[in-house]
């Protein structure tokens, strides 16, 4: 575990650290090191005792779950997917999208008994939403563009991440159900929250102060 | 075919010299502990039938389990847990003994953890259970041993965290809310914004009140200043009771205890859920999950189709005890290395025999060659070398 006094925080790589990177501005931090960073991996906010590690997302879970990190910012999507034991404090409000069940344009996907196939890189999500419906699917676990498999006719539909809706769009797709909201959330390690309540309180109030800005 | 002959399962691990150990070192520790406060150790099969694990009140997950089937086709499970075995042997071997009754045992348990998440599948625990006690008495009794346990580790920092699922399980029937798992784990996260997704419903109902108590509840944790909070946040006889209860608890182990080293979190919920009032954990630096954990059971035993006798316990995770302190051990090396020359073997044995009953580490050298074994004893640490026999002329010549 980090048993350092610092805090150490890992951030998703990519859009959630440029808004959190923001966020800590509007809260005073100093994040010039973490805006020119070059390939450094490990980065520290001065004057702050907070350490920035920047990982893949689901990574970031994995850090905080063994308490290497003391805290992470990451996206409810990946926590949905991988999921693990942790304090999830804080909705930040940004990286705002859903996930939906989607398929070709005018079709009725619950039409008929026989068993439909989903198509999806998020099969954890897939199987809890249609298990919660008593529904048995088969899922496809599809690493790039999911759009492709309905349009290909390897299944009746997709879940996945929607945001605008626009790729949906222009492949003839559409939304048929709204799976789950998702936006960026702050985890923190449960014996971290415990050990250094005051340090971690202070940076999610702050966090939590500012987000609507 | 592929063969899996040379790893071990994901999961399980083969411990070597120091970190055996160290493993042994803290189980031994412990029993110390329970021995002299007079507990009466007990061992129960890994092997028990499945239904001992899994029924409406005692709810272990079945994924977590490691299951297989006996001859007659009968569901059984390596045991993931040692206090429902022993709620078992209360309702069967131990019914109607004089309580209150008060049982240890060190033994491993079993836990089928997703694949790649870095967790122990075989857990060594070593806990108590003090049976139809009291309950401040024998509450207070287990907190004591839990944090002597923590004390193990004095240089590091502990802490043992005070809770009571009490103030969940009431707020959730207020609410009529199902006890699921879905609902405990929000608790147990604090996982405030999906919380608050859940009970948005019942604001602006008679039942806001209740659903902002629960909304509450996972903040309310830290030092002695929690209770005040809690006591203007919880507006229930009922909730003020218990919390005077617990206040006292917590205010009679600061007295014992070292009051920094105490905490409190109402919010404390836990997944496998047979626990009925107070519950406390224990966590050290360096490692990230709790590695003392236990609680309150007082309807437990009963489901095993006896009359309900109450009862508290609490598992030590003596896998993460012996990592925290592995750095520590540091392996003796025999004092003394015995070496029979040809002709001299019961000598050997002999010599070897007697420095062991004198008290000192005696190894006797398996080999035959004589600077073999000089080299041998360099290379284990062995500052001693008893060498039995005359020499043999004949083996010098050649």
């Amino acid at each position: 575990m980090n048993d350092s006094k610092n805090i150490r925080i890992a951030l998703t790589k990519g859009r959630l650290e440029k808004d959190t990177a923001a966020l800590f501005e509007k809260a005073g931090y100093n994040v010039e090191m973490l805006r020119n960073k070059g390939r450094r991996l490990i980065i520290e906010i001065p004057e702050t005792g907070i350490e920035v590690v920047l990982a893949k997302a689901a990574d970031v879970i994995t850090y905080v779950e063994h308490g290497v990190c003391d805290m992470g910012v990451v996206g409810k999507d990946t926590i949905d997917e991988h999921q693990g034991s942790f304090f999830e404090v804080c909705d930040l409000g940004f990286g705002k999208c859903k996930f939906a069940l989607a398929g070709r344009k005018g079709e009725n996907f619950y039409e008929g008994f026989g068993v439909k196939t989903i198509a999806t890189k998020y099969p954890n999500v897939t199987r809890r939403f249609f298990e919660a419906k008593g529904m048995d699917v088969d899922i496809v676990k599809i690493e790039g563009s999911v759009e492709l498999a309905p349009l290909l006719g390897l299944s009746h539909g997709i879940v996945d991440i929607v945001e605008t809706g626009t790729t949906l769009k222009e492949n003839g797709l559409e939304v048929y159900e709204d799976v789950s909201p998702i936006s960026a959330r702050v985890i923190v390690n449960p014996v971290s929250m415990k050990l250094k309540k005051a340090a971690i309180e202070k940076i999610v109030a702050q966090m939590e102060q500012h987000r609507g800005e | 075919m592929k063969s899996y002959d040379l790893i071990t399962p994901e999961g399980t691990r083969d411990l070597l010299y120091g970190e055996c150990a160290a493993r042994r070192g803290a189980e031994e520790t412990l029993r110390g502990i329970f021995l002299s406060h007079g507990y009466s150790e007990v061992i129960t099969p890994a092997l028990e039938f499945y239904d001992v694990f899994n029924n409406k009140t005692r709810n272990i997950r079945q994924e977590s389990m490691y299951k297989l089937t006996d001859e007659k086709g009968r569901l059984m499970a390596l045991r993931p847990d040692s206090t429902l075995p022993i709620a078992r042997i209360m309702a069967t071997r131990l019914r109607g003994c004089t309580l209150p009754l008060k049982l240890f045992y060190s033994q491993n348990i079993y836990r089928a953890n997703p694949k790649m998440s870095g967790r122990d599948d075989e857990i060594t625990q070593s806990g108590i259970e003090i049976i139809g006690g009291e309950k401040k008495r024998s509450d207070l009794e287990a907190l004591s041993l839990a944090a002597q346990a923590l004390d193990l580790f004095g240089s590091k920092e502990v802490r043992l965290e005070l809770g009571d699922n009490g103030f969940y399980k009431f707020l959730i029937r207020e609410l009529g809310i199902e006890d699921d798992e879905s609902v405990r784990v929000l608790i147990k996260n604090k996982n405030t914004p999906e919380l608050e997704r859940l009970l948005e419903a019942y604001f602006g109902t008679d039942k806001e009140k209740a659903a902002k108590m629960l909304l509450g509840l996972p903040k309310l944790f830290g030092a002695g200043e929690v209770f005040e909070k809690a006591d203007a946040l919880l507006d229930y006889p009922e909730l003020k009771a218990r919390l005077a209860e617990l206040k006292q608890t917590y205010d009679a182990l600061c007295e014992l205890e070292r009051g920094d080293r105490i905490t409190v979190d109402l919010g404390l919920v836990n997944k496998a859920d047979y626990y009925t009032g107070i519950i406390f954990r224990g966590y050290i630096e360096e490692y990230g999950q709790a590695v003392i954990s236990g609680g309150r059971y007082d309807t437990l035993i009963g489901s095993f189709g006896i009359e309900e006798v109450a009862a508290v316990g609490f598992a030590a995770n003596i896998n993460a005890i012996a990592a925290a302190v592995h750095k520590n051990v540091k392996l003796k090396a025999p004092d003394v290395l015995v070496y029979a020359r040809d002709g001299c073997l019961t000598d050997g044995i002999r010599h070897c025999r007697s420095l062991a009953q004198s008290g000192l580490i005696a190894e006797y050298y398996d080999g035959e060659d004589e600077q073999a074994a000089r080299e041998y004893a360099k290379s284990r640490g062995i500052t001693r070398i008893d060498v039995i026999g005359a020499e043999q002329s004949g083996a010098k010549a050649k």
